[in-house]
């Protein structure tokens, strides 16, 4: 429905708390993609963002009386698909799997300039990015992928700016003895 | 073993400065280090379209189960989502952070009591109680409370998939009941959509009142 | 506490419980984990409890309750006390309001609403309202669960006395918590949704409290 569009986050959750569930489609199709990225970055294949969006948005229903501010439906979503995240790489830590899927890998998307050096040097990066560990990871993808400052990632993660630049850091230094030989 | 980044380089890296700002004999390093940055792929990604048709068909399952449809019967329907989902609880960092849970109560058909209090004390009928609790990193999670003598070992709750949600149905008798959450064996928890009292010691613990001629979140 | 003393409380005990009936066997129920002193402290508390009347069962569950989770033994101790001077002052409470024989539902109900922040004299008038048809073990429970979610004592009782009063059917009353939740869902406060609680028609549209307007719209409320 057109006029649904220009419902605020707030008026669609209390609609949908209110009892029209089908309203809830609204905000999926508003955040599926709003995390997509980061989600395959962190799971490390197009398929597992795929579930963990999806899983994140169902919980986020089950759960939405408990949001307590929905204005702020999309941070309070992201916080579920962010635990989801984590919750998934432990798993597959702890099942031995390893941590990047090598069959639909998120580097090196089809450029049309050809540049098989670029497309090598992403991939690179992208397996080295799988290196890190999850908070470096988190962060790298928020700031530099996502675009996101400082401040933003620290409002929408609970970490403080200090806790994050460290962090930030760290993963710098880990990326250039990963890729030392690549750049 | 490589050397790490310059701190000014890393500042580089952040956007708080630029290239020129480095001074010279940094420079080559920062170029490095911005090359690193240059290979960053930002295309933004697309999921299938797929998605949103599962995740309104999941959700069209939860809300119409038939767990609800008998407690609609009994209760106003409109209501239901609002009675059971209603304490806001604040998303903070920690293990019980989204820590979230529902006392649903499916009560057996009865025939309304003439009285008050005389029903209650001669029934011994009891009420089935769900119990659910959302504790995706909990390792265990168990209610306890007066019905159960507080032994957190006697109602476990199962997880449910990878959902993260724990639930389970306990026989309750009529009457009131205090309670709480036992996750991973020692950390007692109270239940956030429920009506909290102190226990005396320091904590609280929830309330459920069963009664004989339907159920009521008291 | 010395020997003789301990032996001639018990044979006291003895003489009186004949006359109130079963006594709990209180070691047993705490079982073997409860340390010694609690079991002594309980048995006492609930000996004097039941001699008075009053019912022991909640002391004996507090103590367990204390036990399972693992509280040091003075502080089971301590709150089992607190739980027998709610009893007592509860009973207190009912006798002055009316219920001269209060039953043991009704004097935990009373105790509940203690502990949940009413005092006596909003116990003792509670009691007083709730005259035939409705229960006051329940207006006590209905009350004392709406403190416990964070409508003021004193509005607690406006609340539950404006339902009574307009004559909602007794069982509406077991509905005043979760119409409470409700509005608290819609974004209210317990101040602002405890309001009018009580006198809602009972024919209200489903999911939407009198006085209930889309967000942005609404009128600020003073506290």
């Amino acid at each position: 429905m057109g006029l649904a569009e220009l419902a605020t986050d707030r008026e669609v959750v209390q609609a949908v708390l209110a009892g029209d569930v089908e309203q809830y489609a609204v905000l999926v199709r508003r955040y599926r993609d709003r995390f997509a990225r980061y989600a395959a970055r962190m799971l490390g294949s197009v398929d597992a963002a795929e579930d963990a969006v999806q899983d994140a948005l169902v919980r986020a229903f089950d759960q939405l009386a408990q949001c307590r501010e929905p204005d702020k439906f999309a941070g309070w979503l992201f916080l579920i698909l962010r635990n989801r995240c984590f919750a998934e790489r432990r798993r597959r830590a702890r099942e031995g799997r390893p941590l990047n899927a090598q069959d639909d890998a998120v580097a090196a998307p089809d450029r049309t300039d050809g540049r098989v050096e670029q497309r090598e040097r992403s991939g690179a990066l992208e397996q080295a990015l799988q290196k890190l560990t999850a908070e470096q990871r988190e962060v790298f993808v928020l700031k530099h992928m996502d675009g996101m400052a400082y401040e933003e990632i620290a409002a929408m993660t609970g970490a403080t700016v200090a806790s994050l630049k460290m962090r930030m850091h760290r993963a710098y230094d880990r990326l250039r003895e990963l890729l030392k030989g690549h750049l | 073993m490589t050397e790490t980044y310059h701190p000014l380089v890393k500042r580089l890296l952040d956007g708080e400065l630029s290239l020129n700002d480095l001074p010279t004999e940094l420079r080559a390093e920062g170029a490095e280090a911005l090359r690193l940055l240059g290979v960053v792929d930002r295309a933004p990604v697309s999921l299938p379209a797929r998605l949103d048709a599962r995740v309104m068909a999941e959700v069209r399952r939860r809300a119409y189960s038939p767990l609800r449809r008998a407690w609609r019967r009994l209760v106003d329907p409109r209501d239901v989502e609002l009675r059971l989902r209603v304490r806001p609880w604040v998303v903070v960092g920690g293990a019980l952070a989204a820590a979230a849970a529902l006392a649903l109560l499916v009560a057996r058909p009865a025939a309304p009591p003439a009285g008050g209090r005389a029903v209650l004390m001669a029934s011994r009928d009891s009420v089935y109680v769900r119990f659910i609790l959302y504790a995706p990193d909990a390792r265990q999670v168990s209610v306890a409370g007066t019905f159960n003598r507080w032994d957190r070992d006697a109602a476990p709750l199962v997880r449910q998939g990878a959902t993260g949600i724990w639930t389970t149905t306990v026989a309750l008798p009529v009457g009131q009941h205090q309670y709480a959450f036992v996750v991973d064996g020692a950390r007692w928890v109270a239940d956030p959509a429920a009506p909290g009292i102190d226990d005396g010691f320091g904590r609280r613990n929830s309330v459920v009142a069963v009664t004989a001629q339907g159920a009521r979140t008291l | 506490m010395t020997r003789a003393a301990g032996l001639a409380l018990a044979l006291a005990a003895g003489a009186v419980l004949p006359l109130v009936g079963q006594e709990p066997d209180v070691a047993a129920q705490l079982g073997r984990r409860t340390p010694p002193e609690v079991v002594r402290a309980v048995q006492a508390m609930a000996s004097s409890a039941s001699a008075k009347g009053l019912p022991a069962g909640p002391l004996i569950q507090k103590a367990i309750e204390g036990a399972a989770k693992g509280v040091p033994a003075e502080r089971v101790i301590g709150a089992v006390r607190a739980l027998a001077d709610q009893l007592e002052a509860a009973a207190g409470a009912l006798r002055s309001g009316g219920i001269d024989h209060p039953d043991a539902d009704v004097v935990e109900g009373g105790a509940y609403a203690l502990g949940a922040g009413l005092n006596v004299d909003q116990v003792r008038e509670l009691v007083r309202t709730s005259h035939a048809p409705y229960d006051p073990a329940v207006a006590l429970r209905v009350a004392a669960t709406l403190a416990a979610l964070g409508v003021s004592p004193k509005t607690t009782l406006d609340v539950v006395e404006d339902a009574i009063n307009t004559g909602r059917s007794p069982s509406d009353l077991l509905d005043l918590p979760s119409e409470l939740q409700a509005r608290i869902a819609h974004g209210a406060t317990p101040a602002q949704a405890a309001r009018g609680l009580g006198r809602a028609a009972a024919h209200a549209p489903a999911g939407r409290p009198p006085g209930w307007a889309p967000p942005g719209q609404q009128k600020p409320h003073k506290p």
